[in-house]
């Protein structure tokens, strides 16, 4: 059954490629290795995510040369994105978004990176969300059933949140939460969200704003717990952890998008090519289940809807971070 | 008694046919990707990822960890041999593995090297056998203050380092740790120290830079100006004499292996440390600790052992965060983790009890990997000896070659080849002037896990130092903190220790 789907997108896909070939010029096939550029360390979401389109690729054959991914993990995006905007045309190498590319370029002037110029927006594939989690046995958070408890102990206490970096994703929803409920917290930047899961368990911080994915292990042995999920609607793999809209917080609304871009200046050819592939990668049965039984909403967007999503998405980041400090 | 039935379990699975042709053949890769510079266990299981996904996961990680076993075993090869670190797990491995081979006993550094890591490697799969669970327990209390008290004690270890010219050692140190400020900093993400804006800087500078162009290039240098390039390397015949020799010498280093062995898997269990850091905290204390700590550096077979016992140690302790926290305790071991998660599995306190073939799997493999390890190393050493025979005039080109690659492979920027040749002649220039090199290269590695712990403690504290020294709240900091301050106090005392110690003895 999958075999024939998978046949079939890959025909679909071929076919994509084909057709875009007899306007222009000769299709676009990698001649190299391509570079999948990671702006952040080995064990975080973004690694994962690349890792796992790198062996779906790899172990069904969707591209003639292998991917090869690279970690950059410097500076929240920065030593990334500055590699990538110097890789302008390069038709070998692409990036993952965590999204630091829509935060580091403000916070970071001195690197001089336009997001709108210096990169050409491929696919999205994945949205992630952001959990509020404390450890099942907190010293600090004990009696916390709910969310509004949670709120109201944080209210009168400075409780330590451990995050992934400084002006990072969670760091910007602390903020968020801080103008929305009037608590403040002391952030604590760690390695990459497993290090994050593991400084809760071990009683350094108190709470975390961490992904699913990064805090499943110790979710599904019941050392830690979620309190409430920044989205519309409950996740099928945390069943019983409320939605923000269902706790009446609607403005508690946070995704972070897992979309990959080319370097700015490739061809259209090129562009189509990794759209294609990335196309076949999002529909493959493997890749699926895998971020489905992860808690990841899957939401492909391309062209002319990515682009707008990602102009909205920069708009809101600059106003988070304007009202940060 | 269950972690017998399981541990046999395990070694059951690792012989089944396919599972042991990967592990053969996994050792085998790691050797030569250990060997090669600038190709460490990293690079070598990243690239192998791919192929794991047509195997099932117990195959897959068999084949893996016995590559990233085999490769802390293929890093020694090179450091005796050329003098060229062959992985960042190696660099310990140089200081005193390549006098050896120089004074024409690379076959004792060469077995040295094999049977600590074989030690090194038992012991640890033993601890990890009985403890796991517990030792799970110490890796999540050890935090930010906990590792910056190690740091410390890392630290006060190199001042011993160098001889007895503190002054000289602490200079050497100080140049390494700010060569590791240079990059992006760690807390804010902001540039620091970008010279002449070159974004090649960005990224800050990797260490097996400085350790390639110091030992790689400084030390050929150094060999043309002595010798003009009539080098004879050494005479060498293995008979049963040499072996014999090479065997008797490692009777003088078991303190070495209890070091190694057990410092070794202890700083592996914990996270983000891993196997080089392990390395080079075991070779410092082996020396600080050793009675005759003054010929450290200048070829001992204990100086060999104690390094590369411990990164043996260590690569197998870094499994243990991986698997039951699911987090990595090394670089390599982040990208197993990786690969775990994409073969479906959840690494987490409850993949013991959930896959407990994979687990138990893995762990019997580390046995036999081990034994296969040692029994290859053994019976290559007269084909590694064979290097030793090619004239300097041909071998300093192809070191060359190797120490450019070396520099270039870990980022792939030509940046770096720049620095590693600049590094190679400042290194040089250091020698010649009788400054210690190695204190340098130690704290570019640990220059940056000293400042984050650091950083992260003082912003738990409020700024306040009182958390390294708490001992009701944080113990472990505590007691670490005060063996660093002893650590560190020793080298200024040794002297007039040694002096009053022998008088005693001698009266």
């Amino acid at each position: 059954m999958s075999i024939i789907k998978k046949l079939a997108l890959v025909i679909v896909s071929l076919s994509l490629v084909a057709v875009s070939s007899v306007s222009s010029a000769k299709p676009f096939s990698p001649k190299k290795p391509i570079e999948l550029i990671i702006p952040a360390g080995q064990g975080g979401g973004a690694d994962e995510i690349a890792r796992l389109v790198q062996g779906v690729i790899e172990k069904n054959d969707y591209a003639s040369k292998p991917v090869i991914p690279i970690n950059k993990k410097g500076g929240s995006g920065g030593e990334a994105m500055t590699y990538v905007k110097k890789k302008a045309g390069d038709e070998h190498t692409l990036i993952i978004t965590l999204n630091n590319v829509l935060t580091t370029p403000v916070n970071q002037p001195e690197l001089g990176i336009d997001f709108f110029n210096d990169f050409t927006p491929l696919a999205r594939l994945i949205t992630d969300t952001f959990l509020v989690w404390i450890a099942t046995e907190g010293k600090n958070t004990q009696g916390v059933e709910t969310f509004d408890d949670f709120i109201a102990l944080a209210k009168g206490n400075g409780l330590v949140m451990g995050g992934t970096g400084s002006m990072s994703e969670d760091e910007l929803l602390l903020g968020m939460m801080r103008g929305q409920f009037g608590f403040d917290a002391k952030y604590v930047p760690y390695d990459g969200g497993g290090a994050v899961a593991k400084g809760l368990v071990g009683g350094e911080s108190d709470f975390t704003l961490n992904n699913p994915s990064e805090q499943m292990g110790f979710y599904q042995s019941g050392d830690s717990k979620a309190l409430v999920m920044m989205t519309p609607e409950r996740n099928p793999a945390f069943p019983e952890v409320p939605s923000s809209y269902e706790l009446g917080y609607p403005d508690l609304e946070y995704y972070m998008m897992r979309a990959f871009m080319a370097p700015a200046g490739v061809d259209a050819e090129v562009e189509k090519y990794y759209t294609g592939l990335l196309h076949t990668v999002y529909h493959d049965d493997e890749f699926q289940t895998f971020n489905i039984d992860d808690g990841k909403l899957m939401s492909w967007l391309e062209g002319f809807g990515l682009k707008d999503f990602l102009a909205i998405e920069y708009a809101k980041h600059g106003e988070i971070i304007k009202n940060f400090d | 008694m269950d972690v017998f039935i399981l541990l046999l379990e395990g070694i059951f699975v690792s012989f089944e046919p396919l599972n042991l042709g990967l592990l053969v053949f996994g050792c085998l890769i790691g050797l030569f990707v250990g060997a090669m510079p600038g190709l460490g266990s990293v690079n070598g299981v990243a690239i192998l990822i791919p192929i794991t996904f047509i195997i099932p996961p117990t195959a897959a990680i068999i084949f893996l960890a016995a590559v990233y076993y085999g490769a802390m075993y293929g890093g020694a090869i090179s450091s005796v041999m050329l003098g060229i670190p062959g992985a960042s797990t190696a660099v310990a491995t140089v200081f005193d593995g390549r006098p050896l081979a120089v004074k024409g006993e690379a076959m004792t550094a060469l077995t040295a090297a094999a049977v600590g890591s074989f030690v090194g490697g038992t012991v640890s799969v033993i601890l990890f056998t009985l403890f796991a669970p517990p030792l799970a327990e110490v890796a999540l209390r050890f935090n930010a203050p906990e590792t910056f008290a190690l740091m410390v004690m890392a630290f006060a270890t190199f001042v011993g380092l160098g001889g007895d010219d503190v002054p000289k050692t602490i200079f050497s140190i100080l140049i390494g740790l700010a060569l590791s400020t240079i990059g992006l900093d760690l807390i804010t993400g902001k540039p620091r120290l970008i010279f002449f804006n070159i974004p090649g800087f960005l990224h800050g500078i990797n260490f097996l830079v400085l350790a390639i162009g110091i030992y790689g290039i400084g030390e050929m240098l150094w060999t043309l100006e002595e010798t003009k390039g009539k080098v004879q390397m050494s005479k060498l015949s293995v008979n049963m004499k040499e072996v014999g020799r090479a065997f008797g010498a490692l009777k003088k280093t078991i303190m070495a292996m209890n070091i190694g062995s057990f410092l070794g898997f202890f700083v592996g269990i914990l996270p983000a440390a891993g196997a080089t850091p392990a390395s080079l905290m075991s070779y410092g204390i082996t020396k600080q600790l050793s009675k005759n700590s003054k010929e450290f550096g200048s070829g001992v077979p204990a100086g060999v052992v104690a390094p590369e016992c411990a990164n043996n140690s260590a690569s197998t302790g870094s499994m243990l965060p991986m698997l039951t926290l699911g987090i990595p305790g090394s670089p390599t071991t982040a990208i197993l983790l990786g690969g775990m998660i994409l073969w479906g599995l959840t690494p987490g306190p409850l993949l013991f009890t959930q896959e407990p073939e994979f687990v138990w799997g893995l762990i019997g493999s580390l046995y036999i990997a081990n034994f296969f390890t040692l029994v290859l190393n053994i019976a290559l050493i007269p084909a590694f000896l064979m290097v030793l025979r090619i004239p300097f005039a041909i071998l300093a080109p192809v070191i060359f070659v190797l120490c450019v690659t070396g520099g270039y492979a870990p980022t792939q920027s030509l940046h770096d080849v720049w620095l590693m040749l600049l590094f190679g002649f400042a290194g040089y220039i250091l020698r010649k002037l009788d400054y210690p090199v190695a204190p340098a290269v130690l704290s570019i590695v640990l220059g940056p896990l000293a400042e984050k712990a650091l950083r992260q403690s003082l912003i738990l504290s409020d700024g306040s130092m009182g958390i390294f020294f708490d001992m009701a709240e944080k113990p472990i900091a505590a007691i670490i903190m005060y063996i660093a301050i002893v650590l560190l106090i020793m080298p200024a005392f040794g002297p007039l220790y040694r002096k009053l110690f022998k008088k005693a003895q001698t009266t």
